[in-house]
């Protein structure tokens, strides 16, 4: 008791050492970059990493999980440090497809066993927040009513009393009616190799749940048997984590019955027609209030059937050497985004190119068959989308889009969504060709006639497409859904008259080949705020600053 | 009595065999491991659609038999497909790191053999005095340690608290123009992980040698020569050492495939892009042509280095020599 109050202390004190987030910024008025050249530098050892950060071969160093380094840098005065919660969620699910876990009392007793307090300040040393929600508290859609039940043992054991469970002489559950105690059960987890503060969480939830008399013991697997059990649905419980993003759309894949299928999302199996019809609700509500009551009404549902229990949500930490200002952070946001690469620029002195730490290799360039978050770190400095989102509230923000208006209308087919989009016009590619609402139609004709995996659910729904103008671009979809918006909004725009020239988009490889008469350009390019210059395998990516984005003051 | 034409048949075939189960298990491994490069997706974002459509874009949809095929075909001609992870031909793939792993492993491994050869040389020769003793001591530390606390501490020392070595990479951000400065760039990057596969090597070298040299000095041919008068030089290196050599060869060669898959952690704490982390990777992410193409130049390697030591022992002992050692 006495240990872990000193860790509270020290993780208290030290949460005070720490900006929890930055001042708010106005996104809408940002200019820039100001930055003349970027290095991304690869440097996947973490230990490397925090070496270079401080010998000053890095600038910007974000995703620091561990809380030793965590510390060390923020005993550094060299750096600042930023801390925000973003949309992590890790959650133990039940496998609601057999006894006794489908038994709802034992699911909320198990909840009320769960002391995610006490575990998160003595695993995490105050780096996470204990989790009762469906959603990231971050999320504008989280309902914080609708949580699961807190930490209540005593209560969990009143509850189960209540519904008929006894226990037998050695403290182990028997079911109502049940004449035998409940079977020994597992835990499924990454090893502590892989995960160790997850293998440990693991071990102690289980023994949080013996203490209620639940027989459960941790079951530490390589990741991917983990999934394989999961997929096959031989599994009692499993802890894992999520990164999830600002939308409420999770709760569809996790919890809709139509998901439990090869490939789906909803591990737990709930099948329930209620919670159905309010994920469905949810998923085609034709404009954002509507959105906004479905989801309180679904994540409202899903906590009186709880087929999981949320446990804790991870905060990101990014450290940025104090030799640069302008560093854009916010309460949900570190300062290793694009906002801060806007308005990034030397504390003193002329300018310098920027250090900025890439944690593993980006696997490919080629912006279809990208996947990893590092592919996108890259390739998200060259590539612009419709909309983007404020950093501060989380709402959408105009970007290649100025305006935009999303209506349901009525055709012979049925209800469908409208989306209309109108253009900034002072925006041009980076070969000098102005950008036009022809570029963003042929990018998702493209996408969707080729069923590229990445986009494929961002498109599919795509009825058509046209441009009444060369700034105005209507995407009338298949059916009624507002989130039909943000797929839209959110795909990056290439450029139509590359698009034509792409032979085979699975071994397109945009950054080897040149652009005939644009020195130093590449097939990698778009409206972003950086133009790839090259990129050295291992080593570093470089961009130089586009100096035709739209939002360089001229 | 087996001619050199018959030994060398067989062991031709012995080899090709080796490289057909090899290919076969290659390919059925990978997939008989849990999961498989689709399930393991998880983005919630991503519908069971998508997944599909991922299937098809690697080419899982189609039967196993069909899958098995299609892959002999490309192994056969060194066509290993495209990575699942970066849509690439494998081969490229391999190839563009091929250079750096190269560059870090062969110096590392000759200099390696060659100082622990040289000290477990010294040591035989200085048996019971402070120079055994030393080589001893440092050979069992060199044998034993971890590799990646090693080269963190190396790190650590070298490239932060003193800083004589880069922190990481191949290369300088930005690099130097220039040819010859490029290449001192170059080497200077290598120096640190180089150094530290040398620590870590060659004390298992210097064990093995002084441990040979020490058990042929006790030979009982040794003693004959000595009686006859043979210098100590001359009995030394034109009789023990020329005996422990066709197992030093043979070590060194069937060695290389595991130095080139033990440079994974060499790679992974010095941020170089080499074979070793092209290996792990597809592994790990289930790409299984990456790991299928990968594994199948090792099996390569490791076939061909051991007919090579084959093929080298014949010359290194006069002892082995498969026509008069079966008609004697």
């Amino acid at each position: 008791m006495r240990l872990s109050g000193a860790i509270g202390l020290f993780a208290l004190a030290l949460s005070f050492a720490l900006p929890t987030h930055g001042a708010e910024v106005k996104a809408e008025t940002l200019r820039g970059p100001r930055i003349g050249e970027l290095y991304m530098v690869v440097v996947r050892d973490p230990d490397a990493a925090v070496l270079a950060l401080e010998r000053g071969k890095l600038d910007v160093l974000g995703d620091v999980t561990r809380p030793s380094d965590i510390r060390r840098i923020s005993k550094n005065p060299a750096f600042e440090l930023s801390m925000a919660q973003g949309f992590h969620m890790a959650q133990v699910g039940f496998n609601l497809r057999k006894s006794p876990w489908n038994a709802p009392e034992l699911r909320r007793a198990a909840a009320m066993a769960i002391p995610r307090d006490r575990l998160v300040r003595e695993l995490f040393s105050g780096y996470s927040a204990p989790l009762t929600t469906y959603l990231p508290p971050m999320s504008p859609y989280c309902d914080k009513e609708a949580s699961a039940p807190r930490f209540d043992p005593e209560g969990a054991r009143a509850l189960l009393r209540k519904a008929g469970w006894t226990w037998d002489p050695s403290g182990v559950l028997v079911p109502p009616k049940g004449k035998s105690p409940l079977p020994p059960a597992t835990i499924l987890s990454p090893t502590a190799g892989v995960a160790p503060t997850t293998a440990e969480l693991a071990d102690r939830i289980a023994g949080s749940l013996r203490e209620i008399g639940i027989p459960v013991k941790a079951e530490p697997l390589d990741f991917a048997a983990m999934i394989q059990r999961i997929d096959e649905h031989k599994f009692d419980l499993y802890l894992m984590a999520w990164q999830l993003s600002r939308d409420p759309d999770s709760l569809y894949a996790f919890y809709h019955s139509s998901m439990d299928v090869k490939g789906g999302y909803n591990q737990t199996g709930l099948k329930d027609a209620k919670v159905d019809r309010l994920l469905e609700d949810l998923r085609y509500a034709p404009d954002e209030p509507a959105a906004r009551v479905a989801a309180r009404a679904a994540q409202k549902a899903l906590s009186d059937r709880l087929p999981i229990i949320p446990v804790y949500t991870r905060f990101s930490v990014a450290a940025v050497s104090k030799g640069w200002q302008g560093t854009v952070s916010t309460k949900s946001m570190t300062a290793d985004n694009s906002w801060s690469l806007l308005a990034m620029s030397p504390a003193s002195g002329p300018m310098k190119p920027l250090y900025w730490a890439l944690g593993d290799e980006p696997r490919t360039l080629n912006p279809f068959t990208a996947s990893t978050a590092t592919d996108w770190q890259v390739l998200g400095m060259v590539y612009d989308t419709l909309l983007t989102v404020n950093p501060n509230n989380l709402e959408d923000l105009p970007w290649l889009a100025r305006s935009w208006k999303v209506e349901t209308v009525k055709d012979p087919g049925g209800l469908r969504t409208r989306l209309t989009f109108v253009l900034r016009k002072d925006v041009s590619w980076q070969d000098g060709s102005p950008f036009t609402a022809k570029d963003a139609r042929a990018t998702l004709l493209f996408l969707q006639k080729n069923a590229i995996p990445r986009y494929f659910d961002s498109v599919r729904d795509v009825a058509s497409v046209s441009v009444p103008d060369a700034h105005t671009l209507i995407v009338t979809m298949k059916n009624v859904s507002y989130w039909h918006l943000h797929s839209i909004g959110g795909t990056p725009i290439f450029p139509a008259a590359l698009l034509g020239r792409v032979k085979d988009w699975r071994s397109w490889q945009p950054a080897r080949n040149p652009v005939p008469g644009k020195a130093g350009l590449t097939e990698l390019y778009g409206t972003g705020p950086f133009v790839f210059r090259e990129v050295r395998p291992g080593d570093f990516v470089r961009f130089s600053r586009n100096e035709r984005f739209w939002l360089i003051p001229r | 009595m087996i001619s050199m034409r018959g030994y060398w048949a067989r062991r031709l075939g012995g080899a090709v065999c080796v490289v057909a189960i090899v290919l076969v298990a290659n390919f059925f491994l990978f997939r008989l491991m849990p999961g498989d490069p689709v399930s393991t997706v998880l983005d919630p974002r991503f519908s069971p659609q998508a997944k599909a459509e991922l299937e098809v874009l690697y080419g899982l949809d189609r039967p196993l038999a069909v899958q098995f095929l299609i892959y002999l075909e490309r192994t056969a001609t060194f066509d290993f497909g495209l990575s699942f992870a970066t849509q690439r031909p494998v081969l490229d793939e391999i190839l563009s790191r091929l250079p750096n792993t190269l560059a870090l492993l062969v110096p590392a491994y000759l200099l390696s053999v060659l100082l622990g050869t040289v000290l477990g040389v010294l040591a035989a020769r200085r048996r019971g005095r402070a120079a055994e003793k030393a080589v001893l001591s440092a050979g069992a530390i060199s044998f034993s340690f971890p590799s990646f606390f090693v080269q963190m501490v190396l790190l650590l020392l070298f490239a932060y608290v003193y800083p004589v070595f880069p922190l990481r990479g191949s290369l300088s951000i930005p690099p130097p123009q220039g040819t010859w400065p490029l290449l001192v760039d170059r080497v200077w990057h290598l120096a640190l992980p180089v150094g530290s596969l040398v620590l870590l090597g060659f004390g298992g070298w210097a064990l093995t040698v002084r441990n040979l040299v020490v058990k042929v000095m006790g030979e009982d041919f040794m003693v004959l020569a000595r009686a006859k008068g043979i210098g100590e030089r001359r009995l030394f290196w034109g009789h023990a050492f020329r005996a422990v050599l066709p197992p030093l060869v043979t070590l060194f060669l069937l060695s290389l495939p595991g130095v080139v898959s033990g440079a994974v952690l060499t790679e992974t704490v010095f941020s170089l892009h080499g074979v070793g982390r092209f290996l792990l990777d597809s592994v790990l992410g289930q790409d299984y042509p990456a790991a299928g193409g990968a594994f199948y130049l090792l099996t390569l390697i490791t076939v061909a280095s051991n007919l090579v030591a084959d093929f080298l022992v014949q010359f290194t002992d006069p002892r082995i020599r498969t026509g008069e050692r079966s008609s004697s």
